[in-house]
């Protein structure tokens, strides 16, 4: 069974413009975007993927992942790494549950 | 003391998120007409402007602009024109064009506000991306983008500063503070 695509090219290539654009825009900006870029992008194919995706997925797209500030940036660094941190384990979570029982 | 203009700026915020609701092309006019009085270097006027409220443009321009957070129903594009700089005597790495550029984008973003427009700068765009999709003339460098469109009720959080700043703290007398 194929499973069903949760991107369709338009959320595709306004995705993959984002990085080629952001991989140049990041040459000339503050080092403290960067992580902003990326989670930006991260925010922008959760938007995109969620409605596609399993019910799972679409529950961890819409936790920690989703109270990430849109303009955060490394400021308040300890703050800053605890908010990420608690995104990264919710998502390892989930992938565990998804694909931990595969042999 | 109580000035419209102090006023204006005091309450002048960056819009990060706006509604669908199109913009009056003479709104975005009025704008312009506003620019065009920002001052610049030695009267020289080397800004050129490209508006659009082309929804397929405008989608384009939000594409290869990572710095774009809105998804504006209008945008003046705030470009310099390179081959008029280097007439006037300016080597390219000069930065007087662009300080012309700050002007008007402060101009730009105070007449929104007048109009009843929210506003957003936008620096963080693909120059090479811009020109191409914007199809502009030779020698025409995108400096800045202004995304105009109404506010949405819902904005998020700025970036927050590591602290509160008056002026004071960014400011030193001369001679000696008294």
């Amino acid at each position: 069974m194929t499973a069903p695509w949760v991107l369709d090219e338009d959320d595709a290539l306004e995705l993959l413009a984002y990085l080629v654009t952001a991989a140049r825009t990041q040459v000339d900006e503050a080092a403290e975007y960067g992580p902003m870029r990326l989670l930006t992008a991260a925010h922008r194919l959760a938007e995109a993927m969620g409605p596609r995706s399993s019910a799972a997925t679409a529950e961890a797209l819409a936790g920690p992942l989703a109270d990430m500030p849109l303009l955060a940036v490394p400021r308040e660094r300890t703050e800053y790494v605890e908010q990420l941190d608690a995104t990264c384990r919710s998502l390892a979570a989930h992938l565990s549950a998804r694909y931990g029982a595969e042999t | 003391m109580t000035d419209p203009v102090l006023d204006a700026i005091r309450r002048r915020r960056v819009t990060r998120a706006m509604t669908d609701e199109p913009v009056e092309r003479a709104y975005v006019e009025t704008i312009l007409d506003a620019a065009r009085w920002a001052p610049t270097a030695g009267n020289r006027h080397l800004q050129r402007y490209v508006a659009t409220t082309h929804p397929g443009t405008l989608r384009v321009l939000r594409m290869v602009s990572p710095g774009m957070i809105p998804r504006p129903p209008a945008a003046i594009v705030i470009c310099v024109d390179r081959g008029l700089s280097e007439r006037y005597g300016f080597r390219p790495e000069a930065p007087g064009p662009w300080i012309d550029v700050g002007t008007a984008t402060a101009t730009i973003l105070l007449a929104a506000q007048a109009v009843g427009l929210g506003a957003a700068p936008v620096s963080s765009f693909s120059h090479a991306a811009v020109a191409e999709a914007l199809a502009l003339p030779e020698g025409w460098d995108p400096v800045l983008i202004v995304c105009l469109g109404h506010p949405a009720p819902e904005q998020p959080r700025p970036i927050s500063p590591n602290r509160r700043l008056t002026w004071r703290d960014l400011t030193q007398w001369v001679p000696g503070d008294v």
